[in-house]
């Protein structure tokens, strides 16, 4: 079914398209897992649709792309452990206005631990980082619309998490399956929504550096919470959690079996705490 | 020295096999596609079919048709490959072969395909303890070496990655070895210029040059494993004497050196950039002499005159646009700038001071609800544009009061003004308010005068600021042009207003004063 799908693809754009201004050229990538011990990830996007999955077949990374081929070009190089995925423009002045409707899925191995740093600009990103074995996670992005989703808890203890976000809207789901130790989230204007749920195997700190916009902390029933919040012109809707000193708590925070402090400096802006079941 | 040199040339054990495939890059647009692939041993291949010429590895090979039966053939191929990996792939691509109709057709396609085949079949050469016509051994290591490799420049390595072993060996030159599982090889191995897949043992020391190692799960070296300029694929058995890169403190200092040249040169054009920034702020390009040289003040002069008429122009246009769409909003605003300009421009000062706290502090209470939220991101944007925009409206108007001050005054080449026409008072207004930067222009074109066309300059900045201060003051005033500040004189009120008048206190208060005109005619203007 998939050759079946493939060849259609292949066939399809020999059709030349006069109303078409660009030219899209749709390619496959990928490379063989060759014992490889931990390898590091380097991926960046312009703009368009961006996925990133988990494979299982042998691979190191499978990447299909469709893209502009007057403007960009594909990039896969790897070299020592180190491996560069992404596109890049090929112009000074290139046309970004069509580079939306491109799209970069990426599949990247299993189990294979990994350093990883996304870099992507005006996106709409799907990414489910489960099953990988991460080690280092560095996400950067620009005015985009994203979903990170950890849908498997992480087989590697991550040592830090970095979310860099721009103008956007944010969305992470089950961040306690990443297994790390920290994470930090650096926003600048927009709206996030954190999911606190998954598993998490250990107590771990979380730093929220927010500029202008709405946080929403979706926070599991059962996880402690504390609350450290230093902002300037932002409305808290601490439901659920108890004012001690500075800091905000959630009730059971000193019996709970994981615990999460979070350092939230935000300047203006809205922050609220969900609680999920 | 004994050796069996045809036996080391020509692998007698050889056998035809698939290469395995690491890598694959699949790609297809309208016009072309590209089927690139990488080999374990680090071979690779890349077929394109681009704008009616096939390519193998960046040769031409023939030509095609976009759409032909080779093409359409092709392309069905690149769609399996794009969903296969690895032996699949190697499979499919291997069984591969053009049908006959088209064979029969295109010569290209039996090229093609024939270099496909030729890719993916590669010969290896299986080693075991019982193949005898490797064996060899050496006692004038140098003399060997130059019997094998007609190449000098992997002597140096060479000898380097030998020093030191048995004179008991196995040699294998330009070609892939593998020492299959179960199998055991006796003595030291040598592979030049090849790949050596390792899954049995191997009782010696192995020595790789130029080529690949890919010692398998199974696999095991007694001795050392030396490898000279070559890659290790995999590193999954057991090397019991250890692992030695041979290059690797070369590689170090090569890697030093490269690094202390990049950074030499690096500094080098950063030193250039400098001096070719601090060239051009100082205006040292203009310095140097060429035949263009005595013409630069000229053309730089003329250049700033038609740069500014074709701003007035442009502002022009825009003005007229107002004039037309909103025509009373600028009367208005040009009225408050006329008759009360110290007024408008401390307005316009203050607002300009505002804008910036107005700016921000309207984003803050729109941020701080959720709501809000979204108009605060349409609220980023379009204050500054409507700033800009109340500020080029303001200008105009007083621009436009320039243009009827212009066309009262006794200035010679102002007749064209004519006050009937708003938009010849608009533009005559812009070329007055421009004035001293054109003449300062022009005044730039002969050579000592730079004070001069300076201090124009400072004039003409000083009067542009001041019309922008008035108008955008004046546009405050009257909020954007849709509030009066002063009343025009209008007769039918003022009749109405004299015949309102008391007559009796009038009487009264004429009586007293032995006036009455003047009283009167007071009272029916202030109404």
């Amino acid at each position: 079914m998939r050759r079946l799908l493939f060849t259609a693809l292949v066939t399809a754009v020999a059709i030349p398209a006069a109303a078409q201004a660009q030219s899209w050229r749709t390619a496959t990538m990928s490379r063989q897992l060759q014992g490889n011990d931990a390898v590091r990830v380097f991926v960046e996007y312009g703009a368009g649709h961006f996925s990133v999955r988990s494979v299982d077949e042998g691979l190191l990374y499978r990447m299909s792309l469709r893209y502009d081929e007057d403007n960009f070009e594909p990039v896969a190089d790897f070299s020592g452990d180190r491996l560069r995925l992404g596109i890049e423009g090929t112009r000074r002045n290139m046309n970004l206005k069509g580079g939306r409707s491109g799209a970069l899925e990426l599949e990247l191995a299993r189990g294979v631990p990994m350093e990883l740093d996304l870099e992507f600009g005006a996106v709409k990103a799907d990414i489910d980082l489960g099953g990988l074995a991460l080690t280092d996670l560095h996400l950067s992005t620009g005015a985009s619309e994203s979903l990170v989703d950890v849908s498997e808890p992480n087989s590697a203890l991550l040592a830090s998490a970095t979310f860099e976000v721009g103008a956007a809207q944010f969305t992470a789901r089950q961040l306690g399956n990443l297994n790390a130790e920290r994470i930090q989230i650096d926003a600048g204007v927009g709206s996030i929504t954190l999911g606190l749920d998954g598993r998490w195997q250990r107590d771990a700190r979380i730093g929220i550096d927010m500029g202008l916009g709405s946080l929403e902390l979706r926070v599991p029933e059962g996880l402690g919470v504390r609350l450290r919040k230093d902002s300037f012109l932002t409305a808290l809707d601490s439901e659920g959690l108890v004012k001690r000193g500075n800091v905000y708590e959630s009730l059971d925070f000193d019996d709970a079996e994981r615990r999460i402090v979070i350092d939230l400096d935000a300047a203006f802006g809205s922050v609220a705490v969900v609680w999920i079941r | 020295m004994t050796l069996g040199l045809a036996a080391l040339a020509f692998p007698s054990a050889g056998q035809a096999q698939l290469r395995e495939i690491v890598s694959k890059s699949v790609s297809a647009s309208s016009s072309a596609t590209t089927l690139g692939l990488e080999f374990a041993d680090e071979g690779t291949l890349e077929i394109s079919f681009e704008n009616g010429t096939v390519y193998v590895d960046g040769d031409a090979v023939g030509t095609y048709q976009p759409g032909d039966e080779l093409d359409i053939a092709w392309r069905e191929v690149l769609g399996d490959a794009m969903a296969l990996e690895n032996g699949p792939l190697t499979e499919m691509l291997a069984e591969w072969t053009v049908s006959t109709d088209i064979a029969a057709t295109s010569g290209v396609a039996v090229a093609l395909d024939a270099a496909l085949q030729d890719a993916l079949r590669d010969v290896g050469v299986l080693v075991s303890a019982d193949d005898p016509s490797f064996e060899g051994s050496f006692e004038d290591r140098s003399t060997l070496v130059r019997a094998l490799i007609g190449s000098a420049s992997r002597l140096g390595v060479l000898e380097e990655a030998l020093a030191g072993l048995d004179s008991e060996f196995r040699v294998h030159v330009g070609e892939d070895v593998v020492v299959p599982e179960g199998s055991v090889v006796e003595g030291t191995m040598v592979v030049i210029e090849g790949s050596l897949r390792i899954e049995g043992e191997v009782r010696g020391d192995v020595v790789v040059v130029g080529g690949a190692l890919d010692l398998r799960d199974s696999g095991v070296i007694d001795g050392e494993a030396r490898v000279a300029d070559a890659r290790i694929l995999r590193n999954a058995g057991e090397i019991r004497g250890g692992l030695v890169d041979v290059l690797a403190e070369e590689r170090d200092v090569e890697a030093e050196l490269r690094d202390r040249i990049r950074e030499e040169i690096r500094e080098e054009i950063r030193s250039d950039l400098r001096n070719e920034i601090r060239n051009v702020t100082r205006g040292h390009d203009d310095q140097s002499f060429s035949i263009m040289s005595p013409l630069r003040p000229l053309i730089r002069g003329v250049g700033g005159v038609l740069e500014k008429l074709i701003l007035v122009f442009v502002l022009g246009l825009v003005g007229a646009g107002f004039l037309a769409f909103a025509g009373e909003n600028m009367d208005t605003i040009a009225e408050t700038a006329r008759k009360a300009p110290g007024r408008a421009a401390m307005v316009g000062f203050a607002g300009s001071f505002l804008l910036i706290p107005v700016w921000i502090l309207g984003t803050v209470a729109l941020a701080i609800s959720i709501i809000g939220i979204p108009v605060a991101i349409a609220w980023l944007p379009l204050f500054p544009l409507a700033a800009a925009l109340a500020a080029l409206l303001g200008y105009l108007a007083v621009a436009r009061n320039a243009g009827e001050w212009l066309a009262d005054s006794s200035f010679p080449w102002t007749g064209w003004i004519r006050k009937s026409n708003p938009v010849f008072t608009l533009l005559g207004g812009l070329l007055g308010l421009t004035f001293a930067f054109m003449v300062g222009h022009v005044v730039s074109i002969a050579p000592f005068l730079g004070v001069f066309s300076g201090l124009l300059f400072a004039i003409g900045s000083i009067i542009t600021f001041f019309a922008m201060q008035i108008g955008f003051g004046a546009v405050l005033l009257t909020r954007g042009g849709r509030r009066r500040e002063y009343h025009g004189f209008d007769p039918d009120a003022a009749w109405d207003a004299a015949m309102s008048v008391d007559v009796d206190d009038d009487f009264a208060g004429a009586s007293s004063t032995g006036s009455t005109g003047a009283d009167g005619g007071e009272d029916v203007h202030d109404a």
